[in-house]
């Protein structure tokens, strides 16, 4: 454990350590472009030069060890020069795009130009180098080889987390673009990530494109439900409407997340969704919706015919316990299910779980609570109350479905979901993780929190629920990130 | 802290204090402008304002209502950075960018300014990174009963319609930081 002294602070590194990460973790910042902490250091872009004693030139502190007795300064007259030299020579051939460019507002030239730089370009617009713009990578990139900075961030992370290898830096000097091997193409999962680490606005996102400005967005916390790996991300929103999500870095769960993730927001305005409750082909509103629901269900009580309830792996633990109450305490009927999911594994090594529901680890130990049996031992029922995407997979005769849905489908009697942006909900992702969604947007109208609409229902058949979700939950077995 | 400073009123003599002289004296004031605005109408010094315009003296002209400018091909200026949106303090401008297929990328699909909200600071102006958006035009905006009609239709609402236009014998600028890329398109199109 070397001791260093940065700024006349005595810190302690960890053996192997670099300076810019023992500064980092002592909360002295070092500007850096092409260092990522996810990533292999490359030490190109010599931002993050320091400087130590007894070393006749500055050192990269990120591609610098830590050892015993160094003395480091990262604010000195020489440095703060070093790091103007370096932004001018960074600017040299950056075009004039700030106006036409996405990345605005989370742009590192822009932001150590204000901190660090501050100075006029001696270089004249005419003699800057140009390169080729807008070219269209895959599905989800655009890419501008003007502004690049050539800090190779983008070739790392296609060499080391994805595996690809599609992009290399071609060329020499100052002609040297970044350029895409002809026959891969971009064309893994994880494309996005490219967009978010690019420091600078060479690698866009063509889905953001041009939608808002970043800084006229508000992010919100919140997880990924599209498959069990359960991602913790940030949705960026304002005004009502998502524009885009990105992961939120950490040390539990994800530092990358997968493209359809990112596009999953879509559901909310998708052209599919189901707005209004359906029932028999009559657009319903929420108040008619429970009156219909309650008149079905009493009715079938009352001819007493056999209606199943079967828990959903796509749907929160608090709509799950109110499914269970419903079939126990209002309908009375023995026959509750649940669907045995996906084996749960990282399928491509990244984050992808072959398991695509968010929620299979809550529902099992619900299952074990409440003693709850699996669909195998399913037989023929009268009526089945469920969530559509699970049910779509059980071959049951239409017309004995009441089911909770939020795209647009064939079933006669649709209840229409809001999604998990415009409610809350807990899930437990694959490691045992409890993690809640967050509302960012408000939903149409007319259409329900599962829960409440359960409750609702309750309430008509003079059930009056006398539990809270939260004494529940903790009654779980879950893991709590920080143990 | 709050500064205080006191002011000394002065005093009012005899005469002041019993106000009917003074009363009788704002009177003549007023009964003399009645009448010589009555039967002498040219020699009105004010103007009715909205529906009568004095003639804006030098600089002025600089803070009137907006345009935007546009390039020689009747292309806007403009390429919806947001600077103009992002600094201005009532935050009346609103717009929507998309995509073009030219070398400019960008362009304004809708270009929103509400005057009844604008406070004709000229910030927005300062902005511009393009020299796209400038109130040059000479024009005042005038009281209008209705915020959300049509500027052409006597409302205080400014769409893309009224706001880009070319002013007559206007040297068309060509400075602005897309420029480069403008050009290019423009010599293209010449091709
Ligand atoms: S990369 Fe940064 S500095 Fe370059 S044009 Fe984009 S916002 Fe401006
Ligand atoms: S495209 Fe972006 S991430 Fe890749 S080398 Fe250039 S600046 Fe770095
Ligand atoms: S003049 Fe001022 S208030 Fe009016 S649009 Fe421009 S920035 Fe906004
Ligand atoms: S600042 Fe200029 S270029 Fe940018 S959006 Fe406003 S008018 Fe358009
Ligand atoms: S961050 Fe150290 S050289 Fe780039």
């Amino acid at each position: 454990m070397p001791k260093i002294n940065v700024d006349g602070k005595d810190l302690i590194a960890n053996d192997g350590e670099s300076i810019l990460n023992v500064c980092e973790r002592n909360g002295i910042y070092i500007p850096r472009y092409c260092y990522h902490p996810s990533l292999s250091v490359a030490g190109n872009c010599r931002m993050c030069l320091v400087e130590i004693e007894k070393m006749p030139k500055l050192q990269t502190a990120c591609s610098t060890i830590a050892s015993e007795g160094m003395v480091v300064k990262t604010d000195s007259e020489k440095v703060r020069k070093a790091r103007k030299d370096v932004l001018e020579f960074l600017l040299i051939n950056h075009p004039l795009d700030c106006s036409i460019c996405d990345q605005v507002g989370e742009c590192f030239l822009q932001d150590y130009y204000f901190t660090y730089g501050l100075r006029k370009s001696r270089f004249k617009l005419e003699n800057k180098n140009q390169k080729q713009k807008r070219r269209e990578v895959g599905k989800y990139l655009v890419l501008d080889n003007e502004r690049c900075i050539l800090c190779t961030r983008c070739v790392r992370f296609s060499n080391e987390v994805t595996k690809t290898d599609e992009l290399f830096v071609n060329s020499r000097g100052d002609r040297a673009f970044i350029d895409i091997s002809p026959e891969k193409g971009v064309t893994n999962k994880y494309s996005l990530n490219i967009a978010d680490i690019c420091p600078v606005g060479a690698f866009t996102s063509k889905d953001f494109r041009f939608k808002q400005r970043v800084y006229m967005l508000q992010t919100t916390k919140s997880i990924c439900t599209l498959c069990a790996t359960g991602c913790k991300i940030n949705i960026w929103h304002n005004n009502n409407t998502i524009y885009r999500i990105t992961p939120e870095p950490n040390i539990y769960t994800n530092t990358w997340m997968c493209d359809d993730g990112r596009m999953n927001y879509k559901i909310v305005n998708s052209s599919e969704r189901l707005t209004h409750s359906m029932i028999n082909g009559t657009e319903y509103n929420k108040r008619q919706t429970v009156k219909q629901v309650f008149n079905k269900l009493s009715k079938a009580m009352d001819d007493k015919l056999r209606i199943a309830v079967v828990l959903s792996n796509y749907l929160s633990i608090e709509d799950n316990i109110s499914l269970i109450y419903l079939a126990k305490n209002v309908l009375k009927t023995p026959y509750i299910f649940s669907i045995e999911s996906n084996q749960q594994k990282i399928e491509d090594g990244i984050l992808i779980n072959s398991d695509k529901s968010p929620n299979s680890n809550g529902i099992k130990l619900l299952v074990k609570k409440y003693g709850i049996k699996d669909i195998s031992e399913y037989a023929e029922y009268d009526i089945v109350i469920g969530f559509y995407e699970d049910i779509k997979n059980l071959r049951i005769s239409l017309v004995k479905t009441i089911l909770f849905s939020y795209k647009k489908s064939s079933y006669p009697c649709l209840i229409a979901l809001k999604t998990y942006f415009e409610t809350d909900g807990s899930f437990i992702n694959w490691q045992g993780y409890l993690r809640k969604t967050a509302k960012v947007v408000n939903s149409p109208e007319n259409t329900f929190d599962l829960h409440h609409f359960l409750m609702e229902v309750s309430h008509l058949f003079a059930v009056y629920p006398d539990f809270n979700f939260k004494g529940i939950i903790k009654d779980l077995k879950y893991k709590e990130e920080g143990q | 802290m709050i500064r205080t400073k006191k002011l000394d009123e002065k005093k009012l003599n005899f005469w002041e204090s019993i106000y009917i002289v003074e009363i009788v004296k704002g009177l003549v004031v007023t009964m003399r402008h009645f009448f010589i605005n009555l039967f002498f109408p040219s020699r009105i010094i004010t103007v009715s304002y909205p529906e009568e315009n004095l003639p804006l003296i030098g600089n002025a002209k600089l803070k009137s209502l907006h345009r935007i400018k546009l390039r020689k091909d009747g292309s806007p200026k403009c390429v919806a950075c947001m600077m103009c949106a992002t600094i201005c303090p009532s935050k009346c401008i609103y717009i929507e960018a998309d995509e073009t297929e030219n070398y400019v990328e960008k362009y304004p699909k809708v270009f929103n300014i509400d005057m009844s909200k604008c406070v004709m600071c000229g910030l927005c102006v300062e902005a511009c990174p393009e020299d796209a958006i400038s109130m040059d035009t000479g024009e005042i905006v005038g009281g209008s009963y209705d915020r959300f009609r049509n500027y052409k239709n006597g409302g205080l609402f400014l769409t893309k319609n009224e706001l880009f236009r070319h002013l007559p014998h206007e040297t068309i600028s060509k400075s602005g930081a897309a420029n480069r890329l403008a050009n290019k398109y423009l010599e293209d199109k010449n091709d």
